[in-house]
Protein backbone atom coordinates (compact mmCIF):
# COMPACT_ATOMS: atom_id res chain seq x y z
CA UNK A 1 0.00 0.00 0.00
CA UNK A 2 2.73 2.27 1.15
CA UNK A 3 5.01 1.41 -1.89
CA UNK A 4 1.63 1.95 -4.21
CA UNK A 5 1.18 5.54 -2.70
CA UNK A 6 4.51 6.67 -3.23
CA UNK A 7 4.95 5.70 -6.77
CA UNK A 8 1.84 7.37 -7.26
CA UNK A 9 3.31 10.59 -5.80
CA UNK A 10 6.40 9.91 -8.48
CA UNK A 11 4.01 9.74 -11.46
CA UNK A 12 2.24 12.97 -10.28
CA UNK A 13 5.75 14.77 -9.64
CA UNK A 14 6.27 14.10 -13.41
CA UNK A 15 3.26 15.64 -14.24
CA UNK A 16 4.24 19.58 -13.57
CA UNK A 17 7.47 18.80 -15.93
CA UNK A 18 5.59 17.71 -18.14
CA UNK A 19 3.55 20.52 -19.09
CA UNK A 20 5.96 22.73 -18.09
CA UNK A 21 7.71 21.07 -20.65
CA UNK A 22 6.64 23.36 -24.42
CA UNK A 23 6.80 26.40 -22.46
CA UNK A 24 10.02 26.17 -20.93
CA UNK A 25 12.02 24.81 -24.44
CA UNK A 26 10.30 27.69 -25.98
CA UNK A 27 11.78 30.31 -23.55
CA UNK A 28 14.93 28.65 -23.74
CA UNK A 29 14.98 28.75 -27.65
CA UNK A 30 13.53 32.28 -28.19
CA UNK A 31 14.07 34.25 -24.95
CA UNK A 32 17.64 32.99 -23.36
CA UNK A 33 19.20 32.14 -26.39
CA UNK A 34 18.55 35.39 -27.75
CA UNK A 35 19.78 37.45 -24.41
CA UNK A 36 22.93 35.07 -24.52
CA UNK A 37 23.42 36.33 -28.08
CA UNK A 38 23.86 40.10 -26.68
CA UNK A 39 26.13 38.90 -23.75
CA UNK A 40 28.53 36.99 -26.53
CA UNK A 41 28.48 39.94 -29.27
CA UNK A 42 29.26 42.39 -26.32
CA UNK A 43 32.33 40.72 -25.49
CA UNK A 44 33.29 39.61 -29.12
CA UNK A 45 32.26 41.98 -31.66
CA UNK A 46 34.83 43.51 -33.24
CA UNK A 47 37.45 41.74 -31.34
CA UNK A 48 37.36 39.04 -28.55
CA UNK A 49 37.60 40.93 -24.86
CA UNK A 50 35.98 43.53 -22.71
CA UNK A 51 37.06 46.45 -24.35
CA UNK A 52 33.24 47.40 -25.58
CA UNK A 53 32.39 47.44 -21.50
CA UNK A 54 35.22 49.92 -20.56
CA UNK A 55 34.35 52.13 -23.22
CA UNK A 56 30.71 52.12 -22.13
CA UNK A 57 31.52 52.43 -18.34
CA UNK A 58 33.99 55.25 -18.96
CA UNK A 59 33.21 56.79 -22.19
CA UNK A 60 32.09 60.49 -21.02
CA UNK A 61 29.56 60.08 -23.90
CA UNK A 62 27.81 56.94 -22.49
CA UNK A 63 28.68 58.24 -18.85
CA UNK A 64 26.70 61.29 -19.58
CA UNK A 65 23.62 59.05 -21.75
CA UNK A 66 23.16 57.21 -18.57
CA UNK A 67 23.14 59.60 -16.02
CA UNK A 68 20.85 61.25 -17.83
CA UNK A 69 18.88 57.98 -18.13
CA UNK A 70 18.73 57.80 -14.28
CA UNK A 71 17.91 60.78 -13.51
CA UNK A 72 15.01 61.28 -16.07
CA UNK A 73 13.67 57.85 -14.77
CA UNK A 74 14.11 59.38 -11.38
CA UNK A 75 12.54 62.69 -12.00
CA UNK A 76 8.98 60.55 -13.82
CA UNK A 77 8.84 58.53 -10.95
CA UNK A 78 8.56 61.39 -8.56
CA UNK A 79 6.41 63.58 -11.19
CA UNK A 80 4.14 60.33 -11.17
CA UNK A 81 3.94 59.88 -7.17
CA UNK A 82 3.46 63.51 -7.06
CA UNK A 83 0.41 63.30 -9.90
CA UNK A 84 -0.62 60.04 -8.88
CA UNK A 85 -0.72 60.11 -4.88
CA UNK A 86 -3.39 63.20 -4.76
CA UNK A 87 -5.58 61.39 -7.18
CA UNK A 88 -5.60 57.77 -6.00
CA UNK A 89 -6.31 59.77 -2.64
CA UNK A 90 -9.42 61.16 -4.34
CA UNK A 91 -10.27 58.21 -5.39
CA UNK A 92 -10.49 56.29 -2.46
CA UNK A 93 -12.28 59.08 -0.78
CA UNK A 94 -15.05 60.30 -2.90
CA UNK A 95 -18.02 58.91 -4.22
CA UNK A 96 -18.34 55.51 -5.44
CA UNK A 97 -20.05 56.62 -8.39
CA UNK A 98 -17.13 59.33 -8.64
CA UNK A 99 -14.43 56.85 -8.18
CA UNK A 100 -15.68 53.97 -10.73
CA UNK A 101 -15.51 57.40 -13.29
CA UNK A 102 -11.88 58.67 -12.60
CA UNK A 103 -10.84 54.98 -12.94
CA UNK A 104 -12.85 54.36 -16.39
CA UNK A 105 -10.52 57.40 -17.46
CA UNK A 106 -7.16 55.54 -16.20
CA UNK A 107 -7.90 52.31 -17.64
CA UNK A 108 -9.22 53.85 -20.72
CA UNK A 109 -5.55 55.95 -21.14
CA UNK A 110 -3.87 52.94 -19.45
CA UNK A 111 -5.61 50.67 -22.71
CA UNK A 112 -4.69 53.43 -25.12
CA UNK A 113 -1.99 52.73 -27.08
CA UNK A 114 1.49 54.95 -26.03
CA UNK A 115 2.60 55.59 -29.50
CA UNK A 116 -1.30 57.38 -29.76
CA UNK A 117 -0.61 59.35 -26.38
CA UNK A 118 3.12 60.06 -27.29
CA UNK A 119 1.16 61.45 -30.93
CA UNK A 120 -0.84 63.56 -29.03
CA UNK A 121 1.23 65.18 -26.62
CA UNK A 122 2.95 66.03 -29.78
CA UNK A 123 -0.13 67.76 -30.81
CA UNK A 124 -0.54 69.47 -27.44
CA UNK A 125 2.65 70.84 -26.95
CA UNK A 126 3.73 71.14 -31.06
CA UNK A 127 4.41 74.84 -32.17
CA UNK A 128 0.52 75.67 -33.44
CA UNK A 129 -0.60 73.46 -30.39
CA UNK A 130 -3.07 74.28 -27.65
CA UNK A 131 -0.23 74.86 -25.02
CA UNK A 132 1.45 77.33 -26.43
CA UNK A 133 -1.91 79.32 -27.55
CA UNK A 134 -2.86 79.24 -23.64
CA UNK A 135 0.51 80.62 -22.93
CA UNK A 136 0.18 83.80 -25.56
CA UNK A 137 -3.31 84.41 -24.85
CA UNK A 138 -2.23 84.79 -21.14
CA UNK A 139 -0.19 87.72 -22.50
CA UNK A 140 3.08 86.27 -22.67
CA UNK A 141 4.83 87.40 -26.24
CA UNK A 142 7.59 84.60 -26.58
CA UNK A 143 6.98 81.18 -28.03
CA UNK A 144 8.63 78.95 -25.84
CA UNK A 145 9.72 75.68 -27.99
CA UNK A 146 8.27 73.01 -25.85
CA UNK A 147 8.80 70.08 -28.13
CA UNK A 148 11.79 67.70 -28.47
CA UNK A 149 12.96 68.71 -25.20
CA UNK A 150 13.59 67.06 -21.83
CA UNK A 151 10.29 68.45 -20.73
CA UNK A 152 8.21 67.07 -23.66
CA UNK A 153 9.54 63.73 -23.45
CA UNK A 154 9.04 63.59 -19.37
CA UNK A 155 6.02 65.22 -19.39
CA UNK A 156 4.95 62.46 -22.05
CA UNK A 157 6.22 59.25 -20.04
CA UNK A 158 4.48 60.18 -16.60
CA UNK A 159 1.68 60.33 -18.52
CA UNK A 160 1.82 57.25 -19.60
CA UNK A 161 3.32 55.52 -16.49
CA UNK A 162 1.11 57.75 -14.31
CA UNK A 163 -1.39 54.65 -14.48
CA UNK A 164 0.91 52.13 -12.83
CA UNK A 165 1.65 54.44 -10.20
CA UNK A 166 -2.17 55.09 -9.23
CA UNK A 167 -3.85 51.70 -9.69
CA UNK A 168 -0.67 51.03 -7.14
CA UNK A 169 -1.27 53.16 -4.41
CA UNK A 170 -5.25 53.27 -4.81
CA UNK A 171 -5.59 49.73 -4.32
CA UNK A 172 -3.57 50.23 -0.94
CA UNK A 173 -5.68 52.94 0.10
CA UNK A 174 -8.72 50.64 -0.75
CA UNK A 175 -7.97 48.49 2.11
CA UNK A 176 -7.04 51.01 4.69
CA UNK A 177 -8.92 50.43 7.62
CA UNK A 178 -10.94 53.45 8.41
CA UNK A 179 -11.31 52.46 12.32
CA UNK A 180 -7.27 52.90 12.22
CA UNK A 181 -7.58 56.17 11.41
CA UNK A 182 -10.62 57.12 13.48
CA UNK A 183 -8.74 55.62 16.13
CA UNK A 184 -5.59 58.04 15.56
CA UNK A 185 -7.94 60.92 15.25
CA UNK A 186 -9.85 60.18 18.57
CA UNK A 187 -6.21 59.90 20.00
CA UNK A 188 -5.72 63.81 18.67
CA UNK A 189 -3.74 63.79 15.40
CA UNK A 190 -5.28 66.03 13.55
CA UNK A 191 -4.30 67.18 10.06
CA UNK A 192 -0.81 67.26 8.30
CA UNK A 193 0.29 64.57 11.38
CA UNK A 194 -2.26 62.37 11.36
CA UNK A 195 -1.29 61.95 7.25
CA UNK A 196 2.47 61.97 8.04
CA UNK A 197 2.56 59.42 11.18
CA UNK A 198 -0.28 56.95 9.95
CA UNK A 199 -1.55 57.53 6.46
CA UNK A 200 1.93 57.49 4.62
CA UNK A 201 3.25 54.82 5.85
CA UNK A 202 0.09 52.74 5.58
CA UNK A 203 0.32 53.45 1.77
CA UNK A 204 4.06 53.05 2.01
CA UNK A 205 3.67 49.72 -0.26
CA UNK A 206 1.60 51.16 -2.45
CA UNK A 207 4.24 53.51 -3.19
CA UNK A 208 7.11 51.15 -3.66
CA UNK A 209 5.04 49.18 -6.07
CA UNK A 210 4.41 52.25 -8.26
CA UNK A 211 7.93 53.68 -7.78
CA UNK A 212 9.95 49.82 -8.76
CA UNK A 213 7.22 49.72 -11.37
CA UNK A 214 7.57 53.29 -12.92
CA UNK A 215 11.64 53.76 -12.67
CA UNK A 216 12.27 49.92 -14.35
CA UNK A 217 9.68 50.96 -17.20
CA UNK A 218 11.41 54.17 -17.62
CA UNK A 219 15.20 53.16 -17.41
CA UNK A 220 14.00 50.79 -20.72
CA UNK A 221 12.04 53.54 -22.60
CA UNK A 222 12.59 53.52 -26.23
CA UNK A 223 9.66 55.17 -27.84
CA UNK A 224 8.66 58.03 -26.44
CA UNK A 225 12.49 59.50 -25.17
CA UNK A 226 12.99 58.71 -29.15
CA UNK A 227 9.78 60.85 -30.77
CA UNK A 228 9.36 63.50 -28.14
CA UNK A 229 13.05 63.73 -26.90
CA UNK A 230 15.92 66.06 -27.61
CA UNK A 231 18.33 64.77 -29.77
CA UNK A 232 21.19 65.87 -27.66
CA UNK A 233 19.57 63.98 -24.33
CA UNK A 234 19.39 61.07 -25.64
CA UNK A 235 18.72 58.16 -22.92
CA UNK A 236 20.13 54.81 -22.81
CA UNK A 237 17.60 52.78 -24.67
CA UNK A 238 17.85 55.32 -27.59
CA UNK A 239 21.73 55.01 -27.67
CA UNK A 240 21.60 50.99 -28.10
CA UNK A 241 18.85 51.74 -30.60
CA UNK A 242 20.90 53.76 -32.61
CA UNK A 243 24.16 52.17 -32.06
CA UNK A 244 22.87 48.95 -33.80
CA UNK A 245 20.87 50.71 -36.60
CA UNK A 246 22.64 53.54 -37.48
CA UNK A 247 26.65 52.58 -37.13
CA UNK A 248 25.92 48.56 -37.03
CA UNK A 249 28.13 48.98 -33.55
CA UNK A 250 26.76 45.22 -32.18
CA UNK A 251 29.30 45.40 -29.68
CA UNK A 252 28.83 48.73 -28.34
CA UNK A 253 25.34 48.46 -28.45
CA UNK A 254 24.92 45.14 -26.58
CA UNK A 255 27.37 46.04 -24.06
CA UNK A 256 24.94 48.63 -23.08
CA UNK A 257 21.75 46.61 -23.44
CA UNK A 258 23.84 44.46 -20.96
CA UNK A 259 24.82 47.46 -18.60
CA UNK A 260 20.88 48.63 -18.52
CA UNK A 261 19.56 45.07 -18.44
CA UNK A 262 22.04 44.64 -15.59
CA UNK A 263 20.58 47.88 -13.73
CA UNK A 264 17.48 46.56 -14.17
CA UNK A 265 17.65 43.10 -12.25
CA UNK A 266 19.53 44.16 -9.70
CA UNK A 267 16.33 46.47 -8.86
CA UNK A 268 14.24 44.12 -9.56
CA UNK A 269 15.90 41.57 -7.32
CA UNK A 270 16.26 43.65 -4.15
CA UNK A 271 12.62 44.43 -4.62
CA UNK A 272 12.21 40.58 -5.19
CA UNK A 273 13.71 39.44 -1.81
CA UNK A 274 11.94 42.55 0.10
CA UNK A 275 8.66 41.84 -1.33
CA UNK A 276 8.25 39.15 -4.08
CA UNK A 277 8.31 39.80 -7.49
CA UNK A 278 4.98 38.80 -7.85
CA UNK A 279 3.37 41.73 -6.10
CA UNK A 280 4.46 44.12 -8.35
CA UNK A 281 2.02 43.25 -11.36
CA UNK A 282 -0.48 43.05 -9.31
CA UNK B 1 -3.61 69.39 2.98
CA UNK B 2 -7.70 67.88 2.12
CA UNK B 3 -7.78 70.59 0.02
CA UNK B 4 -4.40 70.78 -1.78
CA UNK B 5 -4.62 67.30 -2.48
CA UNK B 6 -8.19 67.76 -4.23
CA UNK B 7 -6.55 70.90 -6.35
CA UNK B 8 -4.00 68.56 -7.33
CA UNK B 9 -6.49 65.79 -8.08
CA UNK B 10 -8.33 67.96 -10.18
CA UNK B 11 -5.66 69.20 -11.97
CA UNK B 12 -3.96 65.38 -12.70
CA UNK B 13 -7.51 64.93 -14.38
CA UNK B 14 -7.52 67.13 -16.65
CA UNK B 15 -3.78 66.23 -17.41
CA UNK B 16 -4.69 62.63 -17.82
CA UNK B 17 -7.84 63.24 -20.12
CA UNK B 18 -6.35 66.08 -22.24
CA UNK B 19 -4.46 64.03 -24.39
CA UNK B 20 -7.11 61.76 -25.04
CA UNK B 21 -9.66 64.26 -25.72
CA UNK B 22 -7.56 65.99 -28.66
CA UNK B 23 -6.87 62.49 -30.92
CA UNK B 24 -10.52 62.74 -31.98
CA UNK B 25 -11.39 66.37 -33.07
CA UNK B 26 -7.49 66.17 -34.53
CA UNK B 27 -8.26 63.60 -37.00
CA UNK B 28 -10.89 65.30 -38.12
CA UNK B 29 -9.07 68.43 -39.23
CA UNK B 30 -8.36 69.73 -42.49
CA UNK B 31 -4.75 71.02 -41.92
CA UNK B 32 -2.12 68.86 -43.12
CA UNK B 33 0.36 69.54 -40.51
CA UNK B 34 -0.05 69.59 -36.27
CA UNK B 35 -2.72 72.51 -35.93
CA UNK B 36 -5.05 72.97 -32.97
CA UNK B 37 -7.54 74.27 -32.86
CA UNK B 38 -8.33 72.61 -36.30
CA UNK B 39 -8.91 75.69 -38.76
CA UNK B 40 -11.79 73.19 -40.06
CA UNK B 41 -13.55 69.88 -40.05
CA UNK B 42 -13.76 67.08 -42.43
CA UNK B 43 -13.75 63.14 -43.48
CA UNK B 44 -10.95 63.36 -46.09
CA UNK B 45 -8.08 61.70 -43.75
CA UNK B 46 -10.61 58.58 -42.82
CA UNK B 47 -11.07 57.92 -46.75
CA UNK B 48 -7.11 58.03 -47.35
CA UNK B 49 -6.49 55.73 -44.06
CA UNK B 50 -9.37 53.04 -45.71
CA UNK B 51 -7.88 53.37 -49.52
CA UNK B 52 -4.06 53.67 -48.87
CA UNK B 53 -2.45 50.36 -48.41
CA UNK B 54 0.67 52.03 -46.86
CA UNK B 55 -1.56 52.02 -43.84
CA UNK B 56 -3.86 48.90 -44.22
CA UNK B 57 -0.62 46.48 -45.09
CA UNK B 58 0.75 47.33 -41.33
CA UNK B 59 -2.78 47.34 -39.80
CA UNK B 60 -3.18 44.26 -41.49
CA UNK B 61 0.15 42.19 -40.72
CA UNK B 62 -0.64 43.67 -36.75
CA UNK B 63 -3.79 41.63 -36.59
CA UNK B 64 -2.37 38.46 -38.32
CA UNK B 65 0.55 38.63 -36.35
CA UNK B 66 -1.44 39.42 -32.92
CA UNK B 67 -3.95 36.73 -33.69
CA UNK B 68 -1.23 33.91 -34.42
CA UNK B 69 0.77 35.37 -31.47
CA UNK B 70 -2.46 34.78 -29.08
CA UNK B 71 -2.59 30.98 -30.69
CA UNK B 72 0.92 30.24 -29.73
CA UNK B 73 1.01 32.13 -26.46
CA UNK B 74 -2.07 30.06 -25.16
CA UNK B 75 -0.86 26.91 -26.52
CA UNK B 76 2.27 26.82 -24.02
CA UNK B 77 0.96 29.16 -21.07
CA UNK B 78 -2.51 27.28 -20.29
CA UNK B 79 -0.63 24.05 -19.53
CA UNK B 80 2.16 25.53 -17.69
CA UNK B 81 -0.58 27.81 -15.97
CA UNK B 82 -1.96 24.20 -15.28
CA UNK B 83 1.38 23.15 -13.73
CA UNK B 84 2.46 25.90 -11.66
CA UNK B 85 -1.04 26.26 -9.81
CA UNK B 86 -2.38 22.63 -9.23
CA UNK B 87 1.23 21.08 -8.33
CA UNK B 88 3.52 21.27 -5.89
CA UNK B 89 6.65 20.32 -7.24
CA UNK B 90 10.43 21.21 -6.73
CA UNK B 91 12.44 23.78 -8.67
CA UNK B 92 8.37 25.31 -8.79
CA UNK B 93 9.55 28.64 -7.26
CA UNK B 94 12.52 29.12 -10.03
CA UNK B 95 10.01 28.15 -13.09
CA UNK B 96 8.08 31.12 -11.56
CA UNK B 97 10.42 33.75 -11.87
CA UNK B 98 11.74 32.18 -15.33
CA UNK B 99 8.30 32.58 -16.55
CA UNK B 100 8.44 36.23 -15.37
CA UNK B 101 12.02 37.10 -16.69
CA UNK B 102 10.58 38.18 -20.47
CA UNK B 103 8.71 40.84 -18.36
CA UNK B 104 11.43 42.13 -16.42
CA UNK B 105 13.85 42.40 -19.82
CA UNK B 106 13.76 46.23 -21.35
CA UNK B 107 12.20 45.08 -24.67
CA UNK B 108 15.44 46.97 -26.33
CA UNK B 109 17.88 44.34 -25.04
CA UNK B 110 15.80 41.79 -26.23
CA UNK B 111 15.20 43.48 -29.46
CA UNK B 112 18.95 43.69 -30.16
CA UNK B 113 19.07 39.85 -29.58
CA UNK B 114 16.46 39.08 -31.58
CA UNK B 115 17.99 41.58 -34.29
CA UNK B 116 21.15 39.70 -34.44
CA UNK B 117 19.78 35.88 -33.83
CA UNK B 118 17.17 35.99 -36.11
CA UNK B 119 19.28 37.80 -39.00
CA UNK B 120 21.61 34.71 -38.63
CA UNK B 121 18.14 32.06 -38.96
CA UNK B 122 16.47 34.44 -41.90
CA UNK B 123 13.42 35.35 -39.52
CA UNK B 124 14.67 39.40 -39.48
CA UNK B 125 11.38 40.83 -42.00
CA UNK B 126 8.90 37.89 -41.45
CA UNK B 127 5.47 37.26 -39.79
CA UNK B 128 7.18 34.40 -38.26
CA UNK B 129 10.12 36.13 -36.98
CA UNK B 130 7.54 38.81 -35.29
CA UNK B 131 5.32 36.31 -33.88
CA UNK B 132 7.93 33.94 -32.61
CA UNK B 133 9.03 37.32 -30.62
CA UNK B 134 6.17 38.50 -29.55
CA UNK B 135 5.37 35.22 -28.06
CA UNK B 136 8.27 35.23 -25.68
CA UNK B 137 7.31 38.66 -24.62
CA UNK B 138 3.17 37.78 -24.45
CA UNK B 139 3.80 34.76 -21.75
CA UNK B 140 4.32 36.66 -18.29
CA UNK B 141 1.26 38.76 -18.73
CA UNK B 142 -0.19 35.90 -19.67
CA UNK B 143 0.41 34.15 -17.30
CA UNK B 144 -0.19 35.83 -14.40
CA UNK B 145 -3.64 36.58 -15.80
CA UNK B 146 -4.22 33.03 -16.31
CA UNK B 147 -2.92 31.54 -12.72
CA UNK B 148 -4.83 34.63 -11.23
CA UNK B 149 -7.65 32.95 -12.52
CA UNK B 150 -7.06 29.30 -11.88
CA UNK B 151 -5.82 30.23 -8.12
CA UNK B 152 -9.79 30.83 -8.08
CA UNK B 153 -11.12 27.81 -9.17
CA UNK B 154 -13.38 25.26 -7.03
CA UNK B 155 -11.95 22.44 -7.22
CA UNK B 156 -14.43 20.40 -5.40
CA UNK B 157 -17.00 21.09 -8.32
CA UNK B 158 -14.38 18.57 -10.69
CA UNK B 159 -14.20 16.27 -7.49
CA UNK B 160 -17.57 15.96 -7.37
CA UNK B 161 -17.68 15.52 -11.33
CA UNK B 162 -15.19 12.54 -10.87
CA UNK B 163 -17.11 11.23 -7.78
CA UNK B 164 -20.09 10.83 -10.49
CA UNK B 165 -18.47 8.71 -12.40
CA UNK B 166 -16.80 11.25 -15.23
CA UNK B 167 -13.68 10.44 -16.33
CA UNK B 168 -10.85 12.87 -16.09
CA UNK B 169 -10.83 13.94 -19.64
CA UNK B 170 -14.98 14.36 -19.37
CA UNK B 171 -14.45 16.64 -16.08
CA UNK B 172 -11.46 19.20 -18.03
CA UNK B 173 -14.08 19.40 -21.19
CA UNK B 174 -17.74 19.56 -19.49
CA UNK B 175 -16.50 21.25 -15.59
CA UNK B 176 -13.14 22.52 -16.16
CA UNK B 177 -13.25 24.38 -19.42
CA UNK B 178 -16.68 26.03 -19.31
CA UNK B 179 -15.99 27.38 -15.84
CA UNK B 180 -12.87 28.13 -16.81
CA UNK B 181 -13.97 30.26 -20.02
CA UNK B 182 -13.57 33.79 -19.00
CA UNK B 183 -10.43 33.49 -17.53
CA UNK B 184 -9.06 31.97 -20.38
CA UNK B 185 -10.89 35.02 -22.74
CA UNK B 186 -9.20 37.69 -21.08
CA UNK B 187 -5.75 36.19 -20.78
CA UNK B 188 -5.79 35.51 -24.71
CA UNK B 189 -7.42 39.03 -24.61
CA UNK B 190 -3.99 40.53 -23.11
CA UNK B 191 -1.70 38.19 -25.21
CA UNK B 192 -2.90 39.79 -28.26
CA UNK B 193 -3.17 43.62 -27.02
CA UNK B 194 0.54 43.04 -25.94
CA UNK B 195 1.56 42.02 -29.32
CA UNK B 196 -1.05 44.53 -31.41
CA UNK B 197 0.68 47.18 -28.81
CA UNK B 198 4.67 45.94 -29.12
CA UNK B 199 6.98 48.58 -30.93
CA UNK B 200 10.30 48.53 -29.89
CA UNK B 201 11.32 44.66 -30.91
CA UNK B 202 8.71 45.47 -34.35
CA UNK B 203 10.94 48.99 -35.55
CA UNK B 204 13.99 46.45 -35.40
CA UNK B 205 12.77 42.64 -36.97
CA UNK B 206 9.33 43.35 -38.37
CA UNK B 207 10.96 45.12 -41.63
CA UNK B 208 9.20 46.23 -44.86
CA UNK B 209 7.75 42.98 -45.04
CA UNK B 210 6.10 41.98 -42.12
CA UNK B 211 5.72 45.79 -40.99
CA UNK B 212 3.42 46.00 -37.82
CA UNK B 213 0.87 49.17 -37.04
CA UNK B 214 3.34 50.47 -34.38
CA UNK B 215 6.12 50.44 -36.41
CA UNK B 216 4.30 52.66 -39.37
CA UNK B 217 3.29 54.84 -36.52
CA UNK B 218 6.51 55.29 -35.40
CA UNK B 219 7.87 55.77 -38.42
CA UNK B 220 5.00 58.36 -39.48
CA UNK B 221 5.32 60.06 -35.97
CA UNK B 222 9.25 60.51 -36.58
CA UNK B 223 9.18 61.72 -39.83
CA UNK B 224 6.15 64.35 -38.91
CA UNK B 225 4.27 63.97 -42.62
CA UNK B 226 1.34 62.05 -42.80
CA UNK B 227 -2.13 63.57 -41.31
CA UNK B 228 -3.49 59.67 -41.24
CA UNK B 229 -1.68 59.51 -38.06
CA UNK B 230 -4.17 61.67 -35.99
CA UNK B 231 -7.17 59.12 -37.89
CA UNK B 232 -5.24 55.72 -36.65
CA UNK B 233 -4.90 57.31 -33.45
CA UNK B 234 -8.68 58.01 -33.02
CA UNK B 235 -9.78 54.90 -34.03
CA UNK B 236 -7.62 52.73 -31.88
CA UNK B 237 -8.71 55.72 -28.97
CA UNK B 238 -12.10 54.91 -29.96
CA UNK B 239 -11.57 51.01 -29.90
CA UNK B 240 -10.41 50.90 -26.31
CA UNK B 241 -12.80 53.95 -24.89
CA UNK B 242 -16.08 51.78 -26.70
CA UNK B 243 -14.36 48.22 -25.21
CA UNK B 244 -14.30 50.29 -21.68
CA UNK B 245 -17.66 52.10 -21.66
CA UNK B 246 -20.00 49.81 -23.50
CA UNK B 247 -20.36 47.34 -20.44
CA UNK B 248 -21.11 50.13 -18.39
CA UNK B 249 -23.75 51.39 -20.79
CA UNK B 250 -25.07 47.90 -20.66
CA UNK B 251 -25.74 47.36 -17.05
CA UNK B 252 -26.77 50.83 -16.82
CA UNK B 253 -29.83 50.08 -19.18
CA UNK B 254 -30.14 46.37 -18.08
CA UNK B 255 -30.26 47.96 -14.70
CA UNK B 256 -33.26 50.45 -15.37
CA UNK B 257 -34.96 48.01 -17.41
CA UNK B 258 -34.98 45.64 -14.70
CA UNK B 259 -36.39 48.52 -12.24
CA UNK B 260 -38.96 49.17 -14.39
CA UNK B 261 -39.90 45.66 -14.63
CA UNK B 262 -40.38 45.10 -10.60
CA UNK B 263 -42.21 49.00 -10.81
CA UNK B 264 -44.92 47.17 -12.60
CA UNK B 265 -44.65 44.07 -10.83
CA UNK B 266 -45.24 45.82 -8.03
CA UNK B 267 -48.01 47.99 -9.47
CA UNK B 268 -49.65 44.57 -10.57
CA UNK B 269 -49.74 43.31 -7.37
Amino acid sequence: MNRMISRLSEQQNLWPWLLLLPLSAYLLVFFAVPLADVVQMSVTEPTLGLQNYEKVLTGSLYRKVFLNTFMTAGIVTLCCLFVGYPLAYLMAHTSRRNAMLILLLITMSFWTSFLVRTYAWMVLLGNNGPVIWLIQAMGFEEKPHLLFTRFSSTLAMVHILAPYMIMNIYSVMQKIDKSLILSAESMGARGASLFRHIYLPLTAPGIANGSVLVFVICLGFYVTPVLLGSPREQMAAGLIGHQIEEFLAFGLGSAMAIVLLGVTLVILGIYHRRFGLDKLWG
Amino acid sequence: MNTLMRVIAYAVIIFIAAPLVIVVPMSLSTASSLQFPPPGYWLGYYASYFSDPGWLRPTWNSIVIASATTVLTMILVVPAAFALVRHKFWGKGVANLMLMMPMAVPHIVMAVGYYSVFGQMRLVHTHLGVILAHTCLSVPITFLVLSANLKGFDRTLERAARSLGASPLQTFGHVTLPILRPGLLISALFAFIQSFDETVVAIFISGRDAETLPRKMFDSIRQEADPVIAVISSLLFLIVAIALIAPHVVSALRGRFTTKGQEKALIAQ
